[in-house]
């Protein structure tokens, strides 16, 4: 009888980890609207922004239209530059730990470049992206992480990530398309199998989304690709994925923009809540898309509808 | 026992019925999508519509198709976020249907002491998205040439979001019927074998498809190159259209005319459509390279700026033109047709009504420049407020000297009367 309670109860242990996809028991997450970034004007519109954080000296960057507006830990813009026409046109934004700023340029709207700026934005050095790294000919990087000395370039459409030092230097460099290990059918569309959100961790791994396959990836140094996410409406299942990121206690945070949500999972990529949802009262989101943490736990989201970048902050039972 | 090693099977065919990795495709895939990726069963926009969770259909379909970060034409994107679009700086896409962000670029210019705007709003169809900022026609309250009302446009007025239409292997395209097994848009898209269909071209509407009043009575035929959002600076992107209206198929000038009947030839005094070029018409195009040069042949005279319907419903012959390499420039014959899109983009373009050109000045090319604020300041008609690089955009990277230094409108590959 005994063994029979037992058989019983892996049974419904099993049924309830395939309906509820592996419920996490661990600690409770919460997310908490705190407020929009503002410059004196009160919330500022951007739509579906690019977003730096500054860790060191806990500043958030914003991209816009070719202008990067810097924000305080208050979430007021306090520094604006990038109006300039000389600089070319502003893809991404990344600060170094000494606090100057670097920018990934496409000059004449073709030509990528990395301009080495100062605290204040004033550039200082410009390299070339493509005679940096002759081993990805023809490298067109759109996305730019500045992670524990080193720089991650990532070309989303291309599939390919490099790793510099601060001074675009190459270091390493990741195909990603082979690691996918795609269908054939898959490979007939590859051009469609497009990365889209993209961040680094703390412990050097790279994340990143790929909507049209409902998947979250996170790429180790060492090259070991893991993966999680499957289609759906139920909580913990994606829609149109967005950005991804973790926060401090090792789990991944994800925007899902057709959800209008940011989903929780735990390190064992196990859901833990969501938070959010389409709205618009100033805690809702529309569209969520890019996502930034700063050390404190504090989430800044863009999104659409011209609703600006929503900060939550993160907390844990 | 017997029950944990039920319990294990119940698990393991779970896990090969859903997969970890999952069988997901390139979303479409010709037919009905991923419900998931734009229906939300538990979570949908509260007073909201269809289980959708965007504000709007368009919306939805922009949460994929429109992608902040991009530099330059990114697959499936067909409109460039506003934060890439600072001033002087283009939209990045370059699909044969044109980028829906030419919507957002307002221009103004003074010529001889008056200003003038140029209102983005009129660079092609203005579809209602609103999380996207994109909004209803300012000045048109219904199609132009017809009653669908503008403030109804939506992607899914000209596609069918759910991809029902297929085209089945006797190559007539059929509502229901036949499983689609995959994309039938593109020069390497499967034939369909018996008992097999493929998507119809772009999801387009079909025959019985109806919105708000008006109902379209086919698809028209059409193959594209896998690739086809891309710059044409140094190869052209030819989208080869069809002559098709049986077996559920329609023209292109009768299909845009669901919407737009009084800018359809038949019975209105306007430009023809859906008709042969003839062979005077089909000569000069053969024979026209770029104002005052006709030196052309035929064998290398097509141009994507002025696309033409080849008169043919074959998908196989079809699919044999859609390149991108420049390896099929053909012109046309006598009985291919002229068509909207052959001066028009169907989504929108750097041009007022959406034209491939700009018809508004008399010169595209002035003084061997793309006219531009930079580079031609003294004749501020032509460039109409863009950058140099706005305009060479416009006409998908190519370089300048494809043209004439003073390049006429393109009216001429036709008419040649420059």
């Amino acid at each position: 009888m005994k063994k029979r309670i037992r058989h019983k109860t892996i049974l419904l242990m099993n049924i309830s980890l395939l309906a509820f996809g592996g419920a996490y028991a661990g600690a409770n997450v919460t997310g908490s609207y705190l407020y929009n970034l503002s410059d004196f004007g009160g919330n500022i519109p951007y739509d579906w922004s690019r977003l730096a954080v500054d860790r060191e000296r806990d500043e958030v960057y914003v991209l816009y239209k070719n202008y990067i507006n810097v924000f305080n830990s208050s979430g007021m813009q306090v520094y604006t530059f990038g109006d300039d026409e000389y600089l070319g046109h502003i893809i991404d934004v990344a600060i170094d730990r000494k606090g100057d700023i670097l920018l990934l340029v496409y000059e004449n709207t073709k030509t990528p470049v990395l301009i080495h700026c100062n605290f204040r934005g004033v550039p200082a050095s410009k390299k070339e992206i493509s005679d940096l790294y002759p081993e990805f000919p023809g490298f067109r990087p759109n996305r730019m992480i500045y992670r524990n000395g080193n720089l991650y370039l990532a070309s989303t459409r291309q599939k390919k990530i490099v790793v510099t030092d601060p001074d675009g230097n190459f270091r390493e460099g990741y195909d990603i398309e082979p690691m996918l290990e795609l269908s054939e059918e898959e490979k007939k569309k590859v051009i469609d199998i497009e990365m889209i959100g993209f961040s680094v961790d703390s412990d050097g791994n790279m994340l990143f989304t790929i909507p049209v396959l409902f998947k979250v990836f996170i790429l180790s140094p060492d090259r070991k690709l893991a993966y999680f996410g499957k289609p759906g409406g139920a909580p913990g299942k994606f829609g149109i994925l967005g950005g991804v990121i973790r926060d401090s206690q090792g789990n991944f945070i994800v925007t899902d923009k057709l959800k209008a949500t940011v989903m929780v999972f735990d390190r064992d990529y196990n859901y833990i809540t969501q938070f959010g949802f389409y709205g618009l009262r100033p805690e809702n989101l529309v569209a969520p898309d890019d996502i930034v943490i700063d050390r404190d736990n504090r989430l800044y989201i863009t999104q659409g509808r011209r609703r600006g970048v929503s900060v939550y902050k993160l907390t844990y039972d | 026992m017997r029950t944990l090693k039920l319990s294990l099977v119940i698990v393991a065919a779970a896990l090969i019925t859903f997969g970890f990795y999952g069988t997901s495709q390139a979303f479409h895939s010709g037919g009905v999508a991923e419900c998931g990726g734009c229906h939300s069963m538990h979570t949908p926009a509260p007073g909201g519509s269809f289980l959708l969770v965007g504000t709007d259909q368009s919306s939805t379909c922009l949460s994929c198709h429109e992608h902040a970060g991009d530099t330059g034409p990114s697959s499936y994107h067909i409109s460039t976020a506003e934060a890439d679009m600072p001033a002087g700086v283009a939209p990045l896409q370059r699909t044969p249907g044109g980028d829906f962000g030419w919507l957002k670029k307002t221009y103004s210019f003074t010529v001889r002491g008056t200003t003038t705007t140029e209102d983005g709003a009129t660079h092609g169809h203005n579809i209602i998205a609103v999380d996207k900022g994109y909004a209803v026609d300012p000045v048109n309250a219904t199609a132009p040439g017809g009653t669908f009302p503008s403030a109804q446009l939506a992607c899914n007025s000209c596609h069918d979001p759910h991809g029902q239409y297929r085209r089945l292997s006797d190559g007539t395209i059929s509502k229901s019927g036949a499983p689609i097994i995959g994309n039938g848009s593109y020069n390497t898209s499967a034939t369909p074998a018996a008992g097999q269909a493929v998507g119809v071209y772009r999801l387009l509407a079909g025959a019985g498809y109806t919105k708000d009043g008006i109902t379209f009575n086919g698809v028209p035929a059409a193959k594209t190159p896998s690739t086809y959002n891309r710059t044409e600076a140094t190869t052209q992107t030819r989208t080869a259209y069809g002559v098709a209206n049986t077996g559920g198929h329609e023209t292109w000038g009768n299909w845009c005319s669901t919407c737009h009947p009084d800018m359809h030839s038949t019975g209105n005094y306007v430009h023809p459509v859906v008709e042969g070029l003839g062979s005077t018409i089909a000569t000069l195009y053969g024979q026209y390279v770029k104002s005052g040069d006709m030196t052309g042949t035929l064998a290398s005279s097509f141009s994507s700026l002025v696309p033409f319907a080849t008169n043919s419903s074959d998908y196989t012959a079809l699919a044999a033109l859609a390149v991108n390499n420049d390896s099929q420039l053909g012109g046309p014959g006598s009985s291919d047709q002229v068509m909207c899109l052959s001066c028009h983009r169907a989504h929108a373009s750097g041009w007022e009504y959406g034209l491939r050109w700009n018809m508004e000045g008399e010169f595209i090319v002035y003084n061997s420049l793309y006219p531009g604020t930079d580079t031609t300041p003294t004749v501020p008609q032509f460039a109409r407020g863009r950058t140099s690089a706005e305009t060479g955009a416009a006409y998908y990277d190519r370089p300048v000297a494809q043209f004439a230094s003073y390049q006429r409108v393109l009216c001429n590959k036709c008419h040649a009367k420059d």
